[in-house]
């Protein structure tokens, strides 16, 4: 087990219950202020532990899967609480950290080492922008779906409001500038490592395919501003792709022999 | 996607319904070319022919645009109506890829005949991307004018990739991609390509050193029965032993003494450079339920060594794994035919360039691990590469501009046709 991760995970999960709680029980200002200010706590916590962790193994942590849940879990709940003191919607916020919290369980429950071990074709500087871009843009396109599944699934009327879908657009766009940073990234650091940089490998196969999703998003929106509903239906399958491309890769049969699956 | 017109199919403006039509019979055209074919795919051409092909593509593109750009066809190619379809045409050949495994030889019949197991080889796939490249050169030619910031990223964007698979697609001929094997001090001139035939390079390489760094072996705790790696809910399965104490499991563990390359005399292991020597340990492991102690050697063994377990109980023994590389890299000398000399060092992340080729550190014998006296190197040669990395820079470029201008006001609206 990573060493104290069950305290720094709990202590987290504690501050982001709280801080839930009272977004979504309270209107008062002031208990607003104090649920943000809760929830940075968490935030600042698995910050402290990532730090103390990369100290630790000696080597960025972003090799195996549970890693980028952790950094996924930061940036989901930091991403939460900045579109909250942008655009004020206190229901993204409590998603974002339920969505964080859910990621940190599963890392409690598949304990990993402080495993030192990173293979040669890891050690490259492009490791940690090309995860860490790609991780926040996961992150964002992450929240941009929580608003499709509140207004598919529980909106209370047929009538979607305007101002959570032009939130959902703006975090579409940052999170794709990052996808496809992370993307070229990626190619490039390929031709250093391999000698190509695109192999049609099955990581990159499903990278690719969420690329296209968020791209059909991006046009769809682009030429019908006012059809709202199935917008967002194809924001929700990508996210469901997306989720593939980081995890599902390591079940499908036909990517047993990809060189890039996260370890476990 | 539907209309909710009555308008009647090919009566201007077109519309999704025409977009999904000509996406659908590009794909179906391409299977069954693929089909009739027998899997024999048109290639480009290696220079100058590529450039030609090419350079007569773009031509064409841009006269077409030019004299019939205000045609309702021409517009309606720059358009999302068009493209939609076509970018969900293309995400269904790579979703297939997604599912179906590639490069693999297939049992069904269907799958060989289709091509669905070497898509990015197929009919269908080449002339999805012929059409995705019209689309986006009609698009880009249509955003030019009038050329203002606004603009910008969009043409960043559209023509970073219109320039990326058009040079991937005219490069793939004049690529040349090949292994070598190289062992220590002996002089290889050739290598073999993908499917075998030898490849000769403008410079001999001479394999100086061969060199491994590994990282501390790992312990585990093994079942005495299966000889599997025992699993329990809630605990690692191993560690490095990188430290002189540690817990595996239920148990303590003490380093007594560590060796890196070590070969065995008698009951006892001692330092050795011998090849095949292998890393030990002599360690001391404490039973934290009972108290008891056992302490004893292990080794993780090498292509030439048995490995040594520590036997805990009837039923587990501790070993060691074996270590993994932390870094390999190659010392070379290259000759070159046009009389340079050069000595260089390569390893995974560090490939080394020259006179149009790239050498990269590829692999070594596995089996042999640090004593490998095998080098595996890769050679690549790809002459359109600046180009493609134009493209990619032009896309990074687009990237950073959707990350400051975010989604345009109005939606897009504003431009449609």
């Amino acid at each position: 087990m990573w060493l104290d991760f069950p305290i720094y995970a709990s202590v987290a999960i504690l501050c982001w219950l709280a801080a839930s709680g009272l977004f979504l029980s309270s209107g008062k200002k002031m208990m607003n202020q104090l649920a943000a200010g809760l929830s940075f706590a968490g935030t600042a916590f698995l910050l402290v532990f990532i730090i103390i962790l990369w100290q630790h193994i000696q080597r960025p942590p972003m090799r195996t899967l549970g890693e980028t849940r952790l950094w996924y879990a930061i940036f989901m709940s930091g991403i939460g609480l900045i579109s909250y003191l942008r655009w004020k919607f206190k229901w993204l916020v409590s998603y974002s950290l339920g969505l964080a919290m859910v990621f940190l369980i599963i890392n409690l429950q598949h304990p990993e080492t402080y495993d030192k071990t990173l293979m040669p074709a890891l050690q490259s500087p492009w490791f940690i922008p090309h995860v860490i871009v790609y991780i926040f843009a996961y992150a964002m396109l992450g929240a941009s779906s929580l608003v499709a599944f509140r207004n598919l699934f529980f909106a209370p009327t047929d009538k979607i409001v305007k101002g959570p879908i032009q939130m959902a657009d703006n975090l579409v766009y940052l999170g794709f500038s990052f996808l496809t940073l992370g993307l070229l990234f990626g190619a490039l650091w390929a031709k250093e490592a391999w000698g190509h940089y695109w192999t049609w490998d099955p990581k990159e196969t499903w990278a690719f395919i969420t690329w296209m999703f968020y791209l059909v998003y991006i046009h769809y929106r682009f030429r019908h501003p006012s059809e709202h509903k199935r917008a967002m239906g194809v924001l929700a399958v990508a996210f469901v792709v997306l989720l593939i491309c980081w995890f599902g890769v390591n079940y499908l049969p036909s990517a047993q022999n990809s060189v890039h699956v996260y370890s476990e | 996607m539907s209309d909710k017109s009555t308008r009647k199919t090919w009566t201007q403006p077109w519309s999704y319904r025409e977009g999904t039509i000509v996406t659908v019979a590009i794909l179906l055209l391409g299977f069954v070319i693929q089909a009739a074919a027998a899997g024999i795919v048109l290639r480009v051409a290696a220079f100058p022919w590529n450039l030609v092909a090419g350079l007569i593509f773009l031509a064409l593109l841009i006269s077409t645009f030019v004299i019939w750009q205000k045609h309702p066809v021409i517009k309606w190619l720059g358009g999302v109506k068009a493209a939609l379809p076509a970018i969900l045409g293309f995400t269904f050949l790579v979703l297939l890829m997604g599912f179906v495994k590639q490069d693999v030889e297939s049992k069904s019949a269907l799958v060989r005949t289709l091509g669905l197991t070497h898509l990015v080889k197929t009919w269908p796939f080449i002339l999805i991307n012929l059409y995705l490249m019209i689309l986006l050169g009609a698009v880009t030619l249509k955003r030019l004018s009038p050329f203002t910031m606004k603009n910008a990223g969009f043409f960043l964007n559209h023509f970073g990739l219109f320039v990326v698979l058009f040079s991937t697609a005219l490069g793939s001929s004049d690529m040349r991609q090949a292994t070598m094997n190289c062992y220590e001090n002996e002089i290889e001139h050739n290598g073999l390509d993908v499917s075998g035939k030898p490849i000769e390079f403008p410079f001999e390489i001479k394999l100086l050193n061969f060199n491994i760094d590994e990282f501390r072996p790992k312990v585990t705790i093994v079942d005495n029965q299966s000889g599997q790696i025992v699993e329990q809910k809630g605990k690692v399965q191993y560690e490095v032993l990188d430290r002189n104490a540690l817990d595996l499991y239920n148990y303590q563990l003490e380093v007594e003494q560590f060796l890196g390359t070590s070969g065995k005399v008698g009951e006892a292991y001692v330092s050795s450079n011998e090849p095949g020597s292998a890393p030990s340990a002599k360690v001391k492991m404490t039973n934290k339920d009972d108290g008891t102690i056992i302490s004893g050697w292990i080794c993780s063994g090498s292509y030439a060594n048995h490995s040594e377990a520590l036997k805990l109980s009837d039923q587990y023994s501790l070993v060691m794994l074996p270590a993994e590389p932390r870094k390999f890299s190659s010392e070379l000398s290259i000759q070159t035919e046009s009389g340079k000399q050069v000595t260089t060092t390569i390893e995974v992340n560090r490939p080394f360039h020259i006179d149009g080729w790239t050498i990269y550190q590829l692999s070594y014998n596995t089996e042999m691990g640090r004593w490998s006296d095998l080098s595996v190197l890769e050679l690549v040669c790809d002459p359109w590469l600046p180009v493609v990395y134009f493209g990619i820079f032009l896309m990074m470029g687009g990237a950073a501009f959707l990350f400051i201008t975010g989604k345009p006001k109005n939606g897009g609206t504003d431009y449609v046709a």
